[in-house]
């Protein structure tokens, strides 16, 4: 090989990286288009605090391939929609018979999950998610560029030994399939 | 005439919600005390933070799903159960933090 090719090679190969690193970052969890169609609803976490109600969605490709104990499968995108609950006229979150908020359908924030092959190598050990991304979205379904992930992965690293899921690996297990 | 008053005290009696209990919970040296814990539906559960960190009251457990978001040091919150089953609360922070809660009638 030609100190030409050579040189090719590693500036080839440099620029890969680079660009690999350069692109790391929220923008590459876009908002599914066919949301809708194509996630499936698996759980509700009340949010009282909040006065919220938070939805939590998986990709059906991701839920059909999912195993329980092991790791979500590459592909797999996590929602969760944040709707506002049901108040009553003091403001304070309406109950069902079963004690659970009840949500409305006015979406306040959209957080977003995605495994991708390689996505974490751009990050530290300390940081990295294994090969999750993160975003935010308004409710128009933009990104909310105002929010920063670095509070996304320094929370969900403490669940690691769930493939850094707070909810669909141990709802999985649970399940026992 | 005493039979209809018998008869009224019987029947408020019978309407009236068994009392409810609280259960304290707390939250010391990156565990919650206890930690399993059985209650009726109805009671609650008023957690502690008696460590000088943040903890959490989170439940993943479906159908039972709860965030009841950052708790301070001395800080409290309380947790209604409104519904039978067995769940899990976890701390947001501290992953080896986890209470069992079984809840019947």
């Amino acid at each position: 090989m030609s100190r030409l090719s050579l040189g090719l090679a590693a500036a080839t190969a440099i620029g890969s990286i680079a660009a690999g690193i350069a692109f790391a970052g929220p923008e590459r969890v876009k908002y599914p288009e066919k949301f809708r169609q194509d996630f499936v609803m698996f759980n509700t976490v009340d949010r009282p605090d909040l006065k919220a109600v938070r939805l939590v969605f998986i990709n059906k490709a991701a839920d059909a391939e999912a195993k329980a104990g092991q790791p979500l499968p590459e592909g797999s995108i996590l929602i969760v929609e944040q709707r506002k609950a049901k108040l009553d006229d003091k403001g304070e979150p309406l109950r069902d018979a079963a004690g659970r908020l009840i949500p409305t359908d006015e979406i306040m924030t959209i957080l977003a999950m995605e495994k991708r092959k390689g996505w974490g190598e751009a990050y530290p050990a300390d940081k990295r998610n294994g090969d999750w991304e993160y975003n935010v979205f308004k409710p128009d379904r933009t990104p909310n560029v105002a929010v920063k992930m670095d509070g996304c992965f320094s929370c969900h690293l403490n669940r690691a030994d769930r493939d850094f899921t707070f909810t669909y690996f141990k709802n999985r297990q649970d399940r026992g399939n | 005439m005493r039979v209809s008053i018998l008869a009224a005290a019987t029947a408020a009696l019978a309407a009236a919600p068994a009392c409810a209990a609280e259960h304290v919970v707390l939250m010391e040296n990156i565990a919650y005390a206890p930690t399993e814990l059985r209650a009726k539906v109805g009671d609650t559960i008023r957690f502690v933070n008696a460590d000088g960190t943040n903890h959490a009251v989170f439940v993943a457990t479906r159908g039972h799903g709860v965030d009841l978001g950052m708790q301070k040091p001395k800080a409290e919150t309380v947790l209604t159960l409104g519904k039978e089953g067995r769940f899990e609360v976890e701390c947001v922070n501290h992953p080896n933090m986890r209470l069992v809660v079984v809840v019947t009638k």
